[in-house]
Protein backbone atom coordinates (compact mmCIF):
# COMPACT_ATOMS: atom_id res chain seq x y z
CA UNK A 1 0.00 0.00 0.00
CA UNK A 2 2.36 2.19 0.68
CA UNK A 3 4.34 2.18 -2.55
CA UNK A 4 1.30 2.37 -4.53
CA UNK A 5 0.72 5.58 -2.67
CA UNK A 6 3.92 6.67 -3.26
CA UNK A 7 3.57 6.03 -7.08
CA UNK A 8 0.30 7.37 -6.99
CA UNK A 9 1.54 10.67 -5.85
CA UNK A 10 4.62 10.90 -8.63
CA UNK A 11 2.31 10.38 -11.10
CA UNK A 12 -0.07 12.76 -10.26
CA UNK A 13 2.38 15.45 -9.09
CA UNK A 14 5.25 14.68 -11.13
CA UNK A 15 6.11 13.52 -14.89
CA UNK A 16 4.15 10.12 -15.38
CA UNK A 17 0.72 10.67 -16.30
CA UNK A 18 -0.02 14.33 -18.03
CA UNK A 19 2.10 13.88 -20.93
CA UNK A 20 1.09 10.09 -21.99
CA UNK A 21 -3.08 12.06 -21.76
CA UNK A 22 -1.41 14.81 -24.40
CA UNK A 23 0.81 12.18 -26.16
CA UNK A 24 -2.73 10.32 -27.69
CA UNK A 25 -3.36 6.89 -27.84
CA UNK A 26 -0.33 6.09 -29.65
CA UNK A 27 2.31 6.92 -26.42
CA UNK A 28 0.93 4.74 -23.94
CA UNK A 29 0.30 1.63 -26.27
CA UNK A 30 4.09 2.11 -27.55
CA UNK A 31 5.50 2.47 -23.51
CA UNK A 32 3.38 -0.47 -22.26
CA UNK A 33 4.24 -2.88 -24.98
CA UNK A 34 7.90 -2.03 -24.60
CA UNK A 35 8.22 -1.99 -20.65
CA UNK A 36 6.46 -3.55 -18.23
CA UNK A 37 8.00 -1.13 -15.79
CA UNK A 38 6.88 2.02 -16.72
CA UNK A 39 3.75 1.12 -17.49
CA UNK A 40 3.07 -0.32 -14.03
CA UNK A 41 4.45 3.13 -12.41
CA UNK A 42 2.19 4.95 -14.31
CA UNK A 43 -1.01 2.89 -13.59
CA UNK A 44 -2.67 3.92 -10.83
CA UNK A 45 -2.21 7.44 -10.43
CA UNK A 46 -2.37 8.60 -14.34
CA UNK A 47 -4.16 5.47 -16.12
CA UNK A 48 -7.68 5.78 -14.90
CA UNK A 49 -7.51 9.87 -15.24
CA UNK A 50 -9.94 10.35 -12.26
CA UNK A 51 -9.48 11.26 -8.97
CA UNK A 52 -6.31 10.68 -6.52
CA UNK A 53 -8.38 7.60 -4.84
CA UNK A 54 -6.02 4.94 -4.35
CA UNK A 55 -7.59 2.00 -6.34
CA UNK A 56 -6.09 -1.21 -4.99
CA UNK A 57 -4.74 -3.55 -7.27
CA UNK A 58 -4.38 -6.80 -5.57
CA UNK A 59 -4.84 -10.11 -7.16
CA UNK A 60 -8.08 -11.89 -5.33
CA UNK A 61 -8.29 -15.43 -5.75
CA UNK A 62 -11.90 -15.88 -7.25
CA UNK A 63 -13.65 -17.97 -4.46
CA UNK A 64 -15.69 -21.04 -5.84
CA UNK A 65 -19.02 -22.61 -4.13
CA UNK A 66 -17.54 -26.02 -2.83
CA UNK A 67 -21.08 -27.56 -3.10
CA UNK A 68 -20.91 -26.48 -6.70
CA UNK A 69 -17.91 -27.96 -7.49
CA UNK A 70 -18.18 -31.41 -5.83
CA UNK A 71 -21.97 -31.43 -7.18
CA UNK A 72 -24.04 -31.49 -3.64
CA UNK A 73 -27.84 -31.05 -4.16
CA UNK A 74 -28.26 -31.90 -0.25
CA UNK A 75 -26.42 -30.47 2.94
CA UNK A 76 -27.54 -32.72 5.55
CA UNK A 77 -27.23 -31.49 8.92
CA UNK A 78 -26.61 -34.61 10.80
CA UNK A 79 -23.29 -34.42 8.94
CA UNK A 80 -20.91 -31.68 10.67
CA UNK A 81 -18.21 -32.28 9.46
CA UNK A 82 -19.60 -31.02 6.39
CA UNK A 83 -21.10 -27.96 8.25
CA UNK A 84 -18.14 -26.96 10.73
CA UNK A 85 -16.07 -24.75 7.86
CA UNK A 86 -18.67 -22.74 7.45
CA UNK A 87 -18.93 -21.47 10.65
CA UNK A 88 -17.31 -19.73 12.96
CA UNK A 89 -15.79 -20.87 16.07
CA UNK A 90 -18.37 -18.94 18.51
CA UNK A 91 -20.60 -20.84 16.38
CA UNK A 92 -21.71 -18.23 13.97
CA UNK A 93 -22.31 -18.88 10.24
CA UNK A 94 -20.09 -17.08 7.95
CA UNK A 95 -21.33 -14.76 5.14
CA UNK A 96 -21.18 -15.91 1.54
CA UNK A 97 -18.65 -13.15 1.03
CA UNK A 98 -16.33 -15.06 3.43
CA UNK A 99 -16.88 -18.22 2.05
CA UNK A 100 -17.62 -18.31 -1.60
CA UNK A 101 -20.71 -20.35 -1.37
CA UNK A 102 -23.46 -19.59 -4.00
CA UNK A 103 -26.88 -18.29 -2.86
CA UNK A 104 -28.39 -21.27 -3.32
CA UNK A 105 -26.44 -23.37 -1.24
CA UNK A 106 -25.83 -20.61 1.19
CA UNK A 107 -29.21 -21.08 1.82
CA UNK A 108 -29.54 -24.52 2.35
CA UNK A 109 -26.30 -24.41 4.45
CA UNK A 110 -28.23 -22.22 6.63
CA UNK A 111 -30.73 -24.89 7.18
CA UNK A 112 -28.61 -27.47 7.88
CA UNK A 113 -26.40 -25.64 10.37
CA UNK A 114 -29.82 -24.30 12.24
CA UNK A 115 -31.36 -27.78 12.33
CA UNK A 116 -28.04 -29.43 13.79
CA UNK A 117 -28.04 -26.88 16.03
CA UNK A 118 -31.51 -27.83 17.35
CA UNK A 119 -30.22 -31.23 18.48
CA UNK A 120 -27.03 -29.88 20.19
CA UNK A 121 -24.68 -31.08 17.28
CA UNK A 122 -23.39 -27.48 16.29
CA UNK A 123 -23.19 -24.55 19.12
CA UNK A 124 -25.46 -21.91 18.77
CA UNK A 125 -23.23 -19.21 20.28
CA UNK A 126 -20.62 -19.79 22.73
CA UNK A 127 -17.35 -18.24 23.35
CA UNK A 128 -14.53 -18.82 21.38
CA UNK A 129 -13.24 -20.83 24.14
CA UNK A 130 -15.91 -23.53 24.51
CA UNK A 131 -18.79 -23.89 26.76
CA UNK A 132 -16.90 -23.46 29.97
CA UNK A 133 -16.67 -20.22 30.64
CA UNK A 134 -20.52 -19.49 29.94
CA UNK A 135 -21.08 -21.68 32.68
CA UNK A 136 -18.35 -20.42 35.13
CA UNK A 137 -19.37 -16.86 34.83
CA UNK A 138 -22.86 -15.89 35.64
CA UNK A 139 -25.36 -13.89 33.94
CA UNK A 140 -23.96 -10.81 34.81
CA UNK A 141 -20.56 -11.82 32.76
CA UNK A 142 -22.74 -12.72 29.63
CA UNK A 143 -24.01 -9.25 29.62
CA UNK A 144 -20.58 -7.69 30.08
CA UNK A 145 -19.40 -9.44 26.94
CA UNK A 146 -22.47 -8.50 24.68
CA UNK A 147 -20.90 -4.64 24.45
CA UNK A 148 -17.58 -5.59 23.47
CA UNK A 149 -18.19 -8.15 20.80
CA UNK A 150 -15.57 -6.49 18.80
CA UNK A 151 -12.65 -8.60 20.69
CA UNK A 152 -13.70 -11.84 21.02
CA UNK A 153 -10.85 -12.58 23.15
CA UNK A 154 -11.29 -13.33 26.91
CA UNK A 155 -8.65 -10.59 27.79
CA UNK A 156 -10.33 -7.68 26.81
CA UNK A 157 -13.60 -8.50 29.56
CA UNK A 158 -11.89 -7.37 32.25
CA UNK A 159 -10.68 -3.90 30.81
CA UNK A 160 -13.97 -3.29 29.37
CA UNK A 161 -15.33 -2.32 32.73
CA UNK A 162 -13.38 0.43 33.01
CA UNK A 163 -14.99 2.58 29.93
CA UNK A 164 -18.17 1.26 30.46
CA UNK A 165 -18.32 3.05 33.44
CA UNK A 166 -22.12 2.85 33.74
CA UNK A 167 -22.03 -0.64 35.01
CA UNK A 168 -20.05 -0.64 38.13
CA UNK A 169 -21.80 -4.06 39.12
CA UNK A 170 -19.45 -5.58 36.91
CA UNK A 171 -15.73 -5.58 38.83
CA UNK A 172 -17.61 -7.04 41.89
CA UNK A 173 -17.75 -10.56 40.74
CA UNK A 174 -14.77 -10.66 39.39
CA UNK B 1 -51.92 -40.41 1.14
CA UNK B 2 -48.23 -39.80 0.18
CA UNK B 3 -45.88 -40.97 2.54
CA UNK B 4 -43.77 -38.80 3.95
CA UNK B 5 -40.05 -39.48 5.39
CA UNK B 6 -38.96 -38.33 8.80
CA UNK B 7 -35.72 -38.32 10.84
CA UNK B 8 -36.07 -38.13 14.37
CA UNK B 9 -33.23 -37.71 16.79
CA UNK B 10 -33.54 -38.31 20.12
CA UNK B 11 -30.37 -37.44 23.24
CA UNK B 12 -30.53 -39.70 26.49
CA UNK B 13 -28.96 -38.85 29.59
CA UNK B 14 -25.34 -40.06 29.25
CA UNK B 15 -25.63 -42.14 32.48
CA UNK B 16 -28.79 -44.26 30.84
CA UNK B 17 -28.48 -47.89 31.28
CA UNK B 18 -28.54 -49.54 27.87
CA UNK B 19 -31.67 -51.80 28.91
CA UNK B 20 -33.64 -48.46 29.24
CA UNK B 21 -32.18 -47.00 25.62
CA UNK B 22 -33.43 -50.56 24.25
CA UNK B 23 -36.86 -49.99 26.11
CA UNK B 24 -37.23 -46.44 24.64
CA UNK B 25 -36.31 -47.90 20.88
CA UNK B 26 -38.52 -50.37 21.91
CA UNK B 27 -41.57 -47.59 22.24
CA UNK B 28 -40.61 -46.14 19.26
CA UNK B 29 -41.20 -48.90 17.27
CA UNK B 30 -43.90 -50.03 19.17
CA UNK B 31 -45.81 -46.66 18.26
CA UNK B 32 -44.54 -47.02 14.51
CA UNK B 33 -46.34 -50.77 14.49
CA UNK B 34 -50.10 -48.88 14.81
CA UNK B 35 -51.88 -49.86 12.15
CA UNK B 36 -54.46 -46.85 11.99
CA UNK B 37 -51.29 -44.15 12.38
CA UNK B 38 -48.41 -46.63 11.80
CA UNK B 39 -45.51 -46.39 9.69
CA UNK B 40 -42.46 -47.98 8.85
CA UNK B 41 -38.88 -47.39 10.58
CA UNK B 42 -36.24 -47.79 7.52
CA UNK B 43 -32.84 -47.14 9.83
CA UNK B 44 -32.52 -47.10 13.54
CA UNK B 45 -29.24 -45.96 14.11
CA UNK B 46 -27.60 -45.84 17.52
CA UNK B 47 -24.74 -43.30 17.58
CA UNK B 48 -23.67 -43.36 20.84
CA UNK B 49 -22.13 -41.11 23.45
CA UNK B 50 -21.63 -37.48 21.74
CA UNK B 51 -20.53 -34.52 22.79
CA UNK B 52 -22.76 -32.08 22.92
CA UNK B 53 -22.39 -28.57 21.59
CA UNK B 54 -23.78 -26.93 24.64
CA UNK B 55 -24.99 -28.12 28.06
CA UNK B 56 -28.65 -29.51 27.70
CA UNK B 57 -30.13 -30.09 31.19
CA UNK B 58 -27.04 -29.91 32.72
CA UNK B 59 -25.63 -32.57 30.77
CA UNK B 60 -22.30 -32.19 28.10
CA UNK B 61 -22.54 -35.49 26.95
CA UNK B 62 -25.35 -37.36 25.53
CA UNK B 63 -26.50 -40.85 23.71
CA UNK B 64 -27.61 -39.98 20.36
CA UNK B 65 -30.40 -42.23 18.58
CA UNK B 66 -31.44 -41.67 15.35
CA UNK B 67 -34.35 -43.09 13.53
CA UNK B 68 -35.63 -42.91 10.23
CA UNK B 69 -39.35 -43.23 9.75
CA UNK B 70 -41.51 -43.53 6.56
CA UNK B 71 -45.06 -42.57 7.16
CA UNK B 72 -48.25 -41.04 6.10
CA UNK B 73 -49.73 -40.25 8.90
CA UNK B 74 -48.08 -37.14 9.94
CA UNK B 75 -49.75 -37.62 13.39
CA UNK B 76 -46.88 -40.12 13.91
CA UNK B 77 -44.54 -37.91 14.65
CA UNK B 78 -46.60 -35.99 17.15
CA UNK B 79 -47.13 -39.38 18.91
CA UNK B 80 -43.48 -39.91 19.02
CA UNK B 81 -42.78 -36.76 20.48
CA UNK B 82 -44.90 -37.04 22.72
CA UNK B 83 -43.15 -40.15 24.29
CA UNK B 84 -39.83 -39.18 24.24
CA UNK B 85 -41.13 -36.11 26.11
CA UNK B 86 -42.46 -38.49 28.99
CA UNK B 87 -39.59 -40.28 29.09
CA UNK B 88 -37.12 -39.21 31.64
CA UNK B 89 -33.92 -40.09 29.93
CA UNK B 90 -34.92 -38.21 27.04
CA UNK B 91 -33.31 -34.89 26.93
CA UNK B 92 -33.94 -33.85 23.78
CA UNK B 93 -35.60 -34.70 20.41
CA UNK B 94 -36.19 -33.84 17.03
CA UNK B 95 -38.51 -34.69 14.50
CA UNK B 96 -37.51 -33.31 10.67
CA UNK B 97 -39.25 -33.91 7.50
CA UNK B 98 -37.07 -35.24 4.94
CA UNK B 99 -38.83 -36.07 2.04
CA UNK B 100 -38.95 -32.52 0.52
CA UNK B 101 -35.94 -31.79 0.52
CA UNK B 102 -34.48 -35.59 -0.90
CA UNK B 103 -37.32 -34.63 -3.89
CA UNK B 104 -35.73 -31.84 -4.63
CA UNK B 105 -32.25 -33.41 -4.47
CA UNK B 106 -32.87 -35.65 -6.71
CA UNK B 107 -34.76 -33.44 -9.45
CA UNK B 108 -31.61 -31.37 -9.63
CA UNK B 109 -29.40 -34.70 -9.92
CA UNK B 110 -31.67 -35.73 -12.74
CA UNK B 111 -31.38 -31.63 -13.87
CA UNK B 112 -27.96 -32.08 -14.32
CA UNK B 113 -27.76 -35.60 -15.84
CA UNK B 114 -29.85 -34.29 -18.53
CA UNK B 115 -28.06 -31.94 -19.18
CA UNK B 116 -24.47 -33.63 -19.49
CA UNK B 117 -26.17 -35.88 -21.63
CA UNK B 118 -27.54 -32.72 -23.57
CA UNK B 119 -23.91 -31.55 -24.03
CA UNK B 120 -22.47 -34.92 -24.82
CA UNK B 121 -25.04 -35.20 -27.57
CA UNK B 122 -24.23 -31.11 -28.80
CA UNK B 123 -27.77 -30.89 -29.76
CA UNK B 124 -29.50 -27.82 -30.18
CA UNK B 125 -31.25 -26.76 -26.89
CA UNK B 126 -34.84 -26.50 -27.71
CA UNK B 127 -35.99 -30.49 -27.91
CA UNK B 128 -33.56 -31.78 -24.59
CA UNK B 129 -34.90 -28.42 -22.62
CA UNK B 130 -38.62 -29.47 -23.19
CA UNK B 131 -38.10 -32.78 -22.55
CA UNK B 132 -35.80 -31.95 -18.91
CA UNK B 133 -39.07 -29.63 -17.81
CA UNK B 134 -41.39 -32.75 -18.35
CA UNK B 135 -39.50 -34.52 -15.90
CA UNK B 136 -38.90 -32.21 -13.65
CA UNK B 137 -42.80 -31.56 -13.26
CA UNK B 138 -43.26 -34.92 -12.99
CA UNK B 139 -40.64 -35.47 -10.12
Amino acid sequence: MAEEQKQQSQGTGGSGAPPRREGGPSGPRREGGGHAGPRREGGPGGGPGGPRRGKRQYFRKKKVCKFCVEKIDFIDYKRTEYLVPYVQEKGKILPRRLTGTCSRHQRWLGVAIKRARNIALMPYATSAAGVLPVHRQGPAAGHAAAPAPATATPAPSPTSPAPGADVPAQPKPE
Amino acid sequence: MEERLYDLIFICRPATPEEEIKKIVATVEHACEDKDKGGKIEKIEQWGTRKLAYRVAKHREGYYVYVQIRTAHGELTHELERRLRVHDAVIKYITVRLDEDLQRQLKLTRRREKRVARKGRRQPAAAPAGGGEQTAAAS
